[in-house]
């Protein structure tokens, strides 16, 4: 792609980003956007849709630049309860609440959000010039995941990141078996048959996952601390001293390797169709406990854990803009929401969509820098306010985030019956808790078990029952041979020490 | 001074206004006591979807008509089967209306629902989109009878994705199938949206749609309508003949409504339908549905009645088929 020709048209794109009203529009949408995704339950997807009617009387390019800061800014705002409260409030901030509530618990949670913010403005900066350069060859790459490409590499992701936390394995692998269970329920994706419902209509539509996340996390957690006896109640959860605010330089240097590879793994993930901000969360705290140099670190409040989750997710959720922008094929959900946004303002999303509406393109591709500087701008000097939550003490607290909880959780489909899962999955989640069993593998396979069969039952009708589809198409052979690998790794290194005693015993 | 005999003014026709609202509220009879407060309509999946798009652009446009706000509440969950019975058990006072569109006919045979179309009355059919099959743009078939010569030869070897399994565009497919003696590889999708990616990427045949999906990518020349089963040729492509004009007798869409609960009275039917006839001929709306590339097609409710009974009947066998 001709380089300097992006360059004058991002430049064009920013004398259209900047006018008055589409300065205002980029605030508004980044803000609405941080607001979304501190409240727990209503995520970016409500969120834009919830607003989509206030944009008809708009121009095309500002209600873009809005609805695309709700996105982005979701991002932003997600890792917020994640430390605070250990309530994950979507799904693209599950992995940040191991790490970042620790620190909060530790007094640190001024950096844990300082931290978060400053990968996201990072990842955001860097994946938009993956969005300028890269678009149109990166998109066409995208269309080689047909079923059988999809579903090898949903076992790739299942095998390498079950065992995420590094706990036992087989208290991984049995959490993730639940969690593949639990996604059973509901319809049959290819008859359409009910499964596990026991002919309730409330469970036709499967188990909500927000409502499973916050059970597991932020409800087992408040039970959790009413189990303690009643003095730990009275006090505070730990109250942070003034210069304890802000990450120090060595904060920022630990962070910054982890927010980089954080960046390139959200932006390539974010390519592929189906669940991308959760696999991109999860493989990065996955390569981050395994590159640092203290992996026991881990789960007491690492800030790796914290910056790169946090930069792979907003990374993630730029480069799903490309296959919007270039293809018209929305990969995520909430992308899926921005083209109805588009049909409705009479742009077409498609193949021309670039060449047809070039100052809506490139103007809102300036706008999310323009965004992501003001999302910068806005999170830090919330970090005090935030960071000063935890001095209520905790009898006041634990109640309020209970309530939190359940009317967020209400919003998200005002449906009664995603409450009683949230709490029957907080009990569930404070018993998993006293034994050490880990709630991410289960979250992990609920969202990736049901795409997973659709994909493997797909290619099997495509291929009529002939397993070869899986192995004759080199993207799908590529990745199951590095699922294999990944397996067979570590007994083969055994298996080579045992047989050389005098380098095992050097090693 | 000036201001001030304005306001005067404007108070005295807001004075009169609100009176003769209070007397149109006293005097029995009357539709004009209807409605006193907000109306809502439930949409039964969730929001963002084109359901959803087209009932809030009509809800917007239809609230000066109604005189009350029109409020979207989103009730997804079961396939549409949980804001369908929640709706059905709400009060037949006219606030609470369902989005009727044809799934309506299709649910209660795949699963127990605790309803029918029957247990509804319907207002006002708004949309009726034609049912299609898009391939890529270089597909060796290049007309419907290749396509179909092919598929008789090779039973079962064209790939036709599908929006859903058991969903409209699905079963359309196999009506389709039926009426042309053929036989295809129905390869279920979650959503319109993956099933036409996965045909631009190539990994299946064909794909069974309604607009607006595959629609820019026709336009952009990248697939084909290669069987069109509507009535008419559509507005956008006057060149693409339906499959009827090339002898497979063969018409199938989907229709999208309101509907509000049994024993809803019928003068609040006739305010309700009145309102959003005008409502959906306002302006605002009708390019909102141009943009959408959603074919307006109003039925008024007996029409309605008669449309959901019909494929209710007709879908009842489409099931019972595939649970074969």
């Amino acid at each position: 792609m001709d380089v300097l020709g992006s360059l004058q048209q991002l430049l064009s794109g920013f004398s259209v980003a900047t006018t008055f009203e589409n300065l205002f529009y980029c605030l508004a949408g980044a803000i609405v956007g941080t607001l979304v995704g501190v409240l727990p339950g209503l995520g970016p997807i409500a969120g834009i849709a919830l607003l989509i009617p206030a944009t008809f009387g708009l121009n095309a390019t500002s209600a873009i630049i809005m609805l695309a800061g709700i996105y982005y800014g979701a991002m932003y705002g997600g890792s917020t309860t994640s430390i605070l409260i250990n309530v994950p409030g979507e799904t693209a901030s599950v992995m940040t609440c191991l790490d970042g509530y620790q620190m909060a618990r530790k007094g640190r949670a001024g950096p844990a959000l300082a931290i978060s913010a400053i990968g996201s403005f990072v990842a955001g900066g860097l994946a938009i010039l993956g969005l300028v350069f890269l678009a149109p060859p990166l998109a066409e790459a995208a269309l080689a995941f047909g079923p059988p490409e999809f579903f090898s590499l949903m076992v790739f992701g299942f095998v390498v990141l079950s065992n995420v936390t590094g706990g036992s394995l087989l208290k991984s692998l049995m959490m993730a078996v639940v969690g593949l269970l639990i996604g059973t329920i509901g319809m049959d994706p290819v008859t359409g048959n009910p499964r596990f419902t026991f002919g309730s209509i409330s469970l036709l539509g499967g188990i909500e996952f927000v409502a499973v996340a916050i059970g597991l996390f932020g409800i087992a957690e408040v039970l959790a601390n009413v189990a303690e006896p009643a003095e730990v109640l009275e006090q505070r959860v730990v109250v942070p001293r003034f210069r304890d605010l802000y990450p120090t330089l060595q904060d920022v240097t630990q962070s910054l390797g982890a927010i980089l590879r954080g960046t390139g793994i959200g932006f390539g993930v974010g390519l592929v169709p189906g669940p991308a901000p959760v696999i991109a969360t999860y493989a990065s705290y996955m390569v981050e406990r395994r590159l640092g140099r203290h992996p026991e670190q881990f789960g007491q409040g690492a800030i790796q854990g914290v910056a790169g989750p946090e930069a792979a997710n907003n990374a993630a959720c730029q480069s799903a803009f490309i296959p919007l922008f270039v293809l018209g094929i929305p990969f995520a959900p909430p992308t899926a929401i921005l083209l109805g946004a588009l049909l409705i303002h009479g742009v077409n999303p498609g193949p021309t969509l670039i060449g047809e509406h070039p100052n809506l393109f490139w103007g809102v591709v300036a706008s999310m820098y323009i965004g992501n500087f003001v999302l910068l701008l806005l999170n830090l000097p919330f970090v005090p306010l935030f960071a000063n939550i935890l001095r209520i003490p905790k009898k006041v607290l634990l109640p309020l985030v209970m309530l939190f909880c359940l009317t967020g959780m209400y919003s998200v489909n005002n449906f009664v019956v995603d409450l009683w899962v949230m709490l029957g999955c907080g009990a569930i989640g404070y018993l998993m808790r006293k034994w050490a069993y880990e709630g991410a593998p289960l979250l992990l396979a609920l969202v990736l078990g049901p795409k997973m069969e659709v994909a493997f039952r797909q290619s099997l009708m495509i291929s009529h029952g002939g397993f070869a589809i899986f192995v004759e198409r080199p993207v799908s052979l590529g990745f199951l041979l590095a699922t294999l690998g990944f397996l067979l790794l570590p007994p083969l290194k055994r298996a080579v020490r045992s047989l050389n005693p005098k380098r095992a015993a050097t090693a | 001074m000036r201001n001030g005999r304005r306001v005067i003014m404007r108070s005295g026709v807001v004075l009169i206004i609100g009176l003769a609202l209070v007397l149109g509220a006293v005097v029995p009879g009357l539709a004009a006591e209807f409605p006193t407060k907000e109306v809502q309509i439930i949409i039964p999946y969730a929001a963002g979807g084109a359901t959803d798009l087209v009932f809030r652009a009509l809800a917007a446009s239809t609230s000066k008509y109604l005189g009350k706000a029109v409020v979207v509440v989103n009730k997804p969950g079961g396939g549409g089967a949980v804001g369908v019975t929640e709706a059905m058990q709400a009060r037949p006072d006219g606030y609470t209306l369902v989005t009727a569109i044809t799934p309506l006919t299709i649910l209660p045979h795949q699963v127990k629902t605790a309803f029918t179309y029957r247990d509804f009355e319907p207002v006002i059919n708004v949309v009726q989109d034609p049912a299609m099959f898009q391939v890529r743009a270089d597909s060796p078939w290049k007309s419907l009878q290749e396509f179909l010569d092919y598929a008789k030869k090779n039973p079962g070897m064209i790939t036709v994705g599908n929006s859903g399994a058991g969903g409209g565009v699905h079963l359309i497919a196999l009506a389709f199938e039926k009426a042309a003696g053929v036989k295809f590889n129905h390869i279920p999708f979650a959503g319109g949206g993956p099933s036409v990616t996965a045909l631009l990427g190539g990994h299946i045949h064909a794909v069974s749609v309604s607009p607006p999906e595959g629609i820019p990518h026709v336009k952009a020349g990248k697939l084909r309508i290669i069987a069109l089963f509507s009535e008419k040729r559509m507005a956008d492509f006057p060149n693409v003949p339906t499959v009827r004009e090339q002898g497979v007798n063969f018409t199938m869409g989907q229709w999208r409504g309101l509907a509000a609960p049994k024993g809803t009275p019928p003068d609040v039917i006739k305010k309700l339908h009145d309102s959003f006839k005008q409502g959906m001929e306002d302006p605002a709306f009708v390019k909102n549905a141009a943009d959408m590339s959603v074919t307006l097609a109003y039925v008024g409710p007996a029409d309605f009645a008669k449309l959901m009974a019909q494929d209710h009947e007709r879908y009842g066998k489409l099931v019972e088929e595939i649970k074969k």
